[in-house]
């Protein structure tokens, strides 16, 4: 008996919900005299702000000023929300009901298919709130305005996250075995090689009009790397954040799947199946000045890329120092993990109907994945001409783990590398050029920004 | 005048790769020289490496490094 006094009072709320979104000429004659709230008495503050003063209503009236503040009025009156075109009252109404289910879809790749679930999730619940209509949470006042302008807009947060991948990672393979950083130049091909197609798309076919700047930054996705992408991209084209960092981490996410058909394909059974020798053991003195090194050759070579690369070194340096043992911990732990959240919900931010269902969004998914391929490619490519030459047998399929992805690309060398011969252990030669990419990454971003600027 | 953005796209790739390449070439050689002066004033200090003796040390020590990577990689994902 009780479930069936729920369902009524259910049954009227969806009742009212649906008179609501009819556009009926019963709130006509109130929609149209909007302007009378404007048209009550207002009274100047001290400041010059003028504030509405509350006036005695009716209680239909009150009820009726209610109802029009609620979401399915303003979903199904978009032009409730100030003026707008055809494109911007799509977007209001059921650009923000197809935002919603694509949130949702990010969702089930965070919690189903676990994909890069650290950024995707926030990401997404930013892409969800940014959506909501009348609050305006993207504004300069709003949460999601506020993370934004706070640390996105001005290129802070990347470089926080950048600081505690560096203090994570250990150059210890590296260092052991320093040609295989070349396979970690070659994979950046992917954002080069993307660029131009980027901008060969953008000239020969009328699919999508991209400027240089924004080609520049849609291609940075094939350097696999989340945070280099969001600098690049809030740095040449901000209006393309959302698409770009949704596009990069599902990328990351998918390597397992990218790379191998590209990677087996590039490489015979034999070459697959070489065993490479045992990496030496470094000496800890390497491992300290290893960061100091990145930092003045980037001063020296290419200052464009030093916020990036000074970031990393810094976190490195903090945890080969084997001193401040705290910081280098926070930069791991608490520091990267708050930055996650606010970088994640900041992105989310860009995922606002009117800004991602665009065809560009189409284009950037699509660019990416070549870029993805291409960079994996390149660095496959790479590897086999080292080998022929190297004195060292080289397995060419470590050239995949050239894409910074740490450590996925990496751990998928090591699986297609057991599966030609079982017991064939690439994961560690693979680090090298994982590693070496995120520093190519950042090269190829810096070269990028110096270009622009 | 409308610029050629496919000439000016391929110009920023050799400027790119160019550069991308000369930095990680001399991030090579810079490795290699300190790993040789280290080497030769400070030497004595890696420890042991363990010594494996049969193919089934390989494979536990795979086994581990394998656990250990895919540990990791669970607790700390960026």
């Amino acid at each position: 008996m009780r479930r069936w006094s729920e369902m009524k009072i259910a049954a009227m709320i969806v009742g009212i919900l649906l008179a609501l979104a009819v556009p009926s000429t019963l709130w006509g004659t109130q929609a149209t005299a909007a302007p009378s709230i404007q048209a009550q008495p207002v009274s100047i503050v001290g400041t010059g702000e003028p504030e509405k003063e509350y006036a005695s209503k009716p209680l239909t009236r009150l009820l009726a000023d209610f109802l029009k503040t609620t979401g399915v009025y303003a979903l199904a009156h978009p032009e409730s929300e100030g003026k707008a075109d055809r494109f911007e009252r799509f977007a209001r109404s059921w650009g923000r009901l197809i935002m919603f289910g694509v949130v949702f879809v990010l969702f089930y790749l965070a919690i189903v298919k676990k994909f890069e679930p650290l950024l995707l999730l926030p990401i997404g619940f930013g892409g969800l709130l940014a959506n909501i209509p009348v609050v305006h949470m993207t504004g300069p006042d709003g949460l999601l305005g506020i993370i934004y302008n706070m640390g996105i807009a001005n290129e802070f947060f990347p470089l926080l996250i950048f600081m505690g991948v560096g203090a994570m990672t250990d150059f210890g393979p590296l260092l052991s075995n320093p040609k295989t950083a070349l396979l970690g130049a070659a994979a950046q091909f992917g954002i080069f090689g993307s660029l131009v197609g980027a901008a060969a798309l953008s000239q020969y076919t009328g699919l999508v009009d991209f400027t240089l700047k924004q080609c520049a930054a849609i291609s940075i996705i094939g350097g696999a790397d989340g945070p280099t992408s969001i600098f690049i991209a809030t740095a040449l084209s901000p209006e393309l954040l959302g698409a770009i960092a949704v596009a990069a981490y599902s990328y990351m996410a998918l390597v397992p799947v990218i790379q191998p058909p590209i990677m087996k394909a590039l490489t015979t059974e034999e070459e697959r199946r070489i065993v490479m020798p045992r990496l030496r053991t470094v000496n800890k003195r390497e491992k300290l000045i290893f960061p100091l090194l990145i930092v003045m050759l980037s001063a020296l070579l290419l200052p464009e890329s030093t916020p990036l690369i000074g970031a990393f070194a810094f976190g490195n340096f903090a945890k080969e120092s084997g001193v401040v043992e705290r910081l280098s911990h926070e930069m791991q732990h608490a520091l990267i993990n708050i930055t996650t959240i606010f970088l994640g919900l900041g992105v989310g931010s860009k995922l606002q109907a009117d800004k991602f269902l665009v065809l560009d969004t189409l284009g950037i998914l699509v660019i990416g994945l070549v870029a993805f391929a291409v960079g994996t490619a390149a660095g496959v490519l790479l590897a086999k001409l080292m080998n022929r030459f190297s004195t060292q047998p080289i397995n060419p399929l470590i050239g995949a783990a050239g894409v910074s992805a740490v450590p996925m690309a990496a751990r998928v060398v090591n699986v297609v590398g057991a599966e030609a011969r079982p017991g064939n252990v690439l994961l560690m030669h693979a680090m090298g050029p994982n590693v070496a990419g995120v520093i190519g990454s950042a090269v190829a971003a810096g070269v990028l920004l110096s270009i622009f600027n | 005048m409308e610029l050629h953005l496919v000439a000016e796209s391929l110009k920023f790739m050799i400027l790119g790769m160019g550069i991308v390449f000369v930095f990680l070439y001399l991030l090579v050689l810079l490795m290699r020289l300190q790993a040789y002066l280290i080497g030769r004033y400070f030497p004595g200090e890696p420890p042991a490496a363990p010594k494996h003796r049969d193919g089934d040390e390989a494979a536990r020590v795979a086994a581990i490094v394998a656990a250990v990577a895919e540990h990791r990689r669970k607790r700390t994902r960026r």
